[in-house]
């Protein structure tokens, strides 16, 4: 690396040169501003643009009436016959069959901060004055925020249902396996709504020039963005560049194609100048897509000694206004509702609910979180009910090494694991036994402040789901001897050009430094998928492995030809062809090229589902008076299979074990009865954790080989926010004996561990 | 209404609207991107640059507060000659950084309480508490604290 730089991605990122959206120069290029309405409900009634063109440095402004052409945002496209469908899962055809979510509001509000107009001014700073000038009435209507109101409320798009989506995992269970069992848990849970907040908001730039237009992006699937824009627009992809340029973090929250991203495309093209949109803070946190959002019932049923027996699931989901995101979210729960456990009968059920909110959307963990803390919750309960120490309880009912490939009662069939390895392994690094022991000192101390140990046991998907486990992987020899890598994945922090250079120069046997990683720029990679589920490492890494390993055959055979030798009598090492025998001078790759032509490998390689799976374990102290927790130590094991980039992978681990501890204690976005959300003060409202709020944590890791990818490896990157919400709340509820367990609900602000702290305990000491 | 700002050691004549915050005007009349606007309101830390060698949020302060005054950003971190600044290296050496999104505005809040008091590394609270007053969403952030009493012990 230049100056010993660790990563590819840090030179430029740490002098200033990163190429994010909002960096790049487009000469003449206009910002977009949009009017956004404050009530979250109501018939839009009037949107008055023209004072807005009296403001200086206006050049437009526009209301969904002014635009008759304006196209709305449809289905997530699947592409075209011949290529597999893209995001199977995230909703349906059905339910978004009849309730258009359209670019700029035209009859009815359905959600705070929907774009009513759009003001173009040449900076931010007057398109902001145009938009303050746009006249915008709406009468009201009563907003729905939760799923049940939603449920009981009237219908968000006239003749039409409030659930969007209806769907089940697993058999539903005999009334009669509840009756006989010696205990049964019953718990209410809510995952709250979440921001993702990556530091970098939303941004897009459309740049038209004659009959084309090239889209920068913050983007985590440039190839998806293209499809959708040129279906939305009705304009050839061909005639559309996407390009996902450094990437100020996504979380998951950047795949989609966005109302705005349509109405800025289509102004740009319209205008036949360059449009950027920039997203603020205080927009971001309005509008941009939420995590979580589910209200959960569950039953567990165990036998005196503790065997699991039955698990059921029960998922409203407050999916937001409009179904074209996120609806099928949910099903994700609802298959990975089985967790790690031999529970003979799971059944699962969920309802996506229309609400006037945002919509929700992955969101690092994307689903599984929510199968995790509903069910290791109520693993801590009923080790509570049993009088069982927790960790015994799950030992005796992880899936053992010996039953994979494992079929669940929900629907999925995991890979490979050692569940009882990484359970042991983080028992044995937080010191357990000492912590309990620590424990129950203070348990029969009155003074002591209580400490609470908690743990998790989860098991993730990575990769997507059938249809969209691809990913394209090409390789490229070039006649100066290094070697280009193009990849169909997208960065957005994961440190892709580090990871796949090197994985590139090892199976060529060539200095990493000799070759260079091109992706996200849909004008440069002939195909792509993008980077999400986790996949990129798995399923990118496996295409290039592949790409390259083919680049090497093929670069064989033409030596051969070249040598007039069979081919098996021409030997490749260290990126260079000889001869097996005989003196003949050796070929490197760069010479082979410059004599014989271009040599380029393209792959596109399908990978398996795979299951990464770990144990997470916290240790806390309450200040009951306060309500305040105190997390003294984290430790997160994680198995992700082989770790291609093992650095990288533990950076992973500790960012999302801390957006975990985010979500366990700290955010949420409330909202007020009308539908805004209640966040006035930004990030000083939804609080983010920050240095003094991060524990000491230790990452360890297993390593269980995936037998279904093409490099044994799993996914990484989401474990934190799978595993660690659960290990803090059960350490919360192990320090306070609470007899409910919903009442510690999440976030656990001192609000409600003081009010927890004070409720009826549960009557064992186990 | 014109003002002069001494930007990493080179003046930038310029014409600016009084309401336009320093960071716009370093992004877009310097061209220097890579002060980077997380929140626009003081909170992430993003947007860090050293004014006369003070930390400052420079969504939070207007360009023309600063005629006239030196500014420091990232662009300005290392060397002429291109030799990275030891805070630098310690950020790539321990992964403190992903995205890099955050990262500008990390480097020169640290590099402002190095240079103004190098004993501040010594004093456990008080580079925690640096640590603690930028947000970052990538690193969970001990490999940042990491980072800056490494580029200290240099």
């Amino acid at each position: 690396m230049p100056h010993g730089y660790a990563r590819r991605e840090d030179e430029r990122l740490l002098t200033g040169r990163g190429r994010f959206v909002a960096d790049i120069e487009a000469p003449g290029c206009l910002e977009a501003a949009f009017v956004r309405s404050a009530v979250a409900h109501g018939e839009l009634r009037e949107v008055t643009c023209a004072p807005a063109l009296e403001a200086p440095g206006v050049l437009g402004a526009w209301s969904a009436a002014d635009l008759p052409g304006l196209p709305s945002p449809g289905l997530p496209a699947s592409g075209p016959p011949d290529e597999p469908v893209l995001l199977t899962t995230l909703t349906s055809a059905e339910a978004v069959a009849g309730r258009e979510w359209p670019s700029l509001v035209t009859e009815r509000v359905r959600y705070a901060g929907e774009a009513v107009a759009v003001v173009v001014g040449e900076d931010r700073y007057r398109a902001e004055d145009g938009a303050a000038r746009v006249g915008v009435r709406v009468d009201p209507l009563p907003a729905m925020v939760t799923a049940a109101a939603a449920l009981r409320g009237p219908a968000l798009f006239d003749g039409l249902s409030n659930v969007a989506l209806e769907g089940s995992a697993g058999a539903p269970i005999d009334e009669a396996v509840w009756r006989r069992a010696a205990v049964v848990v019953e718990a209410c849970y809510r995952q709250q709504l979440l921001l993702p907040t990556p530091m970098e908001c939303r941004a897009f730039l459309a740049v038209p020039r004659g009959q084309e237009l090239t889209v920068w992006c913050s983007h985590q699937m440039p190839h998806r963005l293209r499809r959708e824009l040129s279906g939305i627009l009705g304009w050839p992809a061909g005639r559309i560049r996407v390009v996902a340029p450094d990437c100020g973090g996504a979380f998951g929250s950047k795949s989609a194609t966005f109302p705005e991203y349509v109405v800025v495309a289509y102004l740009a093209a319209m205008l036949g100048r360059p449009v950027r949109w920039i997203e603020d803070r205080l927009e971001s946190q309005l509008v941009a897509t939420r995590g979580r959002g589910q209200d959960q019932r569950v039953r567990l049923a165990a036998d005196a000694d503790g065997r699991l027996l039955a698990y059921e699931l029960t998922i409203d989901a407050d999916v937001g206004a409009y179904p074209h995101l996120g609806a099928g979210l949910p099903m994700q729960t609802a298959k990975m509702a089985t967790g790690p456990y031999t529970t003979p009968l799971v059944h699962a059920t969920v309802r996506s609910v229309l609400t006037n909110t945002m919509m929700t959307y992955p969101y690092r963990g994307a689903g599984r979180p929510e199968a995790a803390t509903a069910l290791e919750r109520t693993m801590e309960e009923l080790a509570r009910r049993l009088g069982m120490d927790p960790a015994e309880l799950r030992r005796r009912n992880l899936i053992p090494p010996g039953r994979f490939p494992y079929d669940t009662p929900t629907g999925r069939r995991y890979d490979s694991g050692d569940y009882a390895a990484a359970l042991a392994l983080a028992l044995r690094t937080l010191d357990y036994d000492r912590w309990r022991a620590e424990r129950d000192r203070r348990r029969a101390d009155p003074d002591a402040p209580p400490l609470g140990i908690g743990l998790s046991c989860y098991v993730e998907r990575s990769g997507g789901e059938p249809g969209g486990l691809h990913e394209f992987g090409g390789v490229e020899a070039c006649p100066d001897g290094t070697v280009v890598a193009r990849c169909g994945s997208a960065s957005t922090g994961q440190s892709h050009e580090t990871t796949f250079s090197a994985l590139v120069a090892d199976t060529l046997g060539l200095d990493p430094a000799l070759v260079r990683l091109i992706e996200g720029d849909t004008g440069e990679v002939a195909d792509g998928m993008g980077s999400f589920a986790s996949r990129t490492a798995q399923i990118g890494g496996a295409a290039l492995r592949r790409a390259a390993e083919t680049l090497v055959e093929q670069a064989r055979l033409r030596a051969a030809t070249l040598w007039e030798l069979p081919v098996d009598q021409v030997l490749w090492s260290a990126g260079t062809l000889r001869p097996a025998r005989g003196v003949a001078p050796t070929l490197g790759l760069g010479e082979l090229v410059r004599a014989t032509g271009p040599l380029r490998v393209d792959e596109r390689c399908t990978s398996g589902m795979a299951f990464p799976f770990g144990t997470h374990a916290a240790v806390v102290e309450v200040d009951v008076d306060l309500g305040a927790v105190r997390v003294l130590r984290l430790v997160a094991v994680d198995d992700c299979g082989v770790a291609l980039n093992p650095a990288a992978v533990h950076g992973q681990a500790l960012g999302s074990a801390v957006q975990g501890i985010g979500q366990a204690l700290y955010e949420g976005v409330p909202y007020d009865d009308d539908g805004a959300p209640l966040l006035p003060n930004g990030l000083l409202d939804y609080l983010l954790p920050t240095f003094a709020e991060v524990p000491p944590i230790e990452i360890a890791s297993t390593s269980t080989p995936s037998p279904v990818t093409p490099l044994g490896a799993k996914g990484a990157g989401e474990s934190g926010c799978i595993g660690t919400p659960a290990a803090v709340v059960n350490a919360v509820a192990d320090a306070l004996r609470v007899a409910d367990p919903g009442l510690l609900r999440m976030p656990l602000t001192p609000d409600v561990v003081w009010r927890a702290a004070r409720a009826p305990k549960a009557g064992d000491d186990r | 209404m014109r003002i002069t700002l001494t930007v990493n050691g080179r003046d930038h004549a310029l014409d600016v609207e009084p309401r336009r915050v320093l960071a716009d005007v370093l992004r877009e009349d310097c061209r220097l991107t890579g002060t980077h606007l997380g929140c626009e309101q003081g909170v992430c830390g993003a947007c860090t640059v050293l004014v006369d060698g003070e930390a400052v949020r420079s969504c939070l302060l207007l360009a023309v507060q600063c005629d006239g005054r030196a500014i420091r950003t990232v662009e300005g971190l290392a060397g002429p000659d291109g030799t990275p600044h030891p805070l630098q290296r310690a950020f790539s050496a321990e992964h403190a950084l992903q995205c890099g999104f955050c990262t500008p505005g990390f480097l020169m809040l640290a590099a402002g309480a190095l240079e103004s008091d190098p004993a501040i590394a010594a004093d456990p609270e008080r580079v925690r508490a640096l640590v603690g007053s930028n947000l970052c969403r990538c690193t969970g952030y001990e490999p940042i604290h990491r980072a800056i009493l490494r580029a200290a012990s240099e």
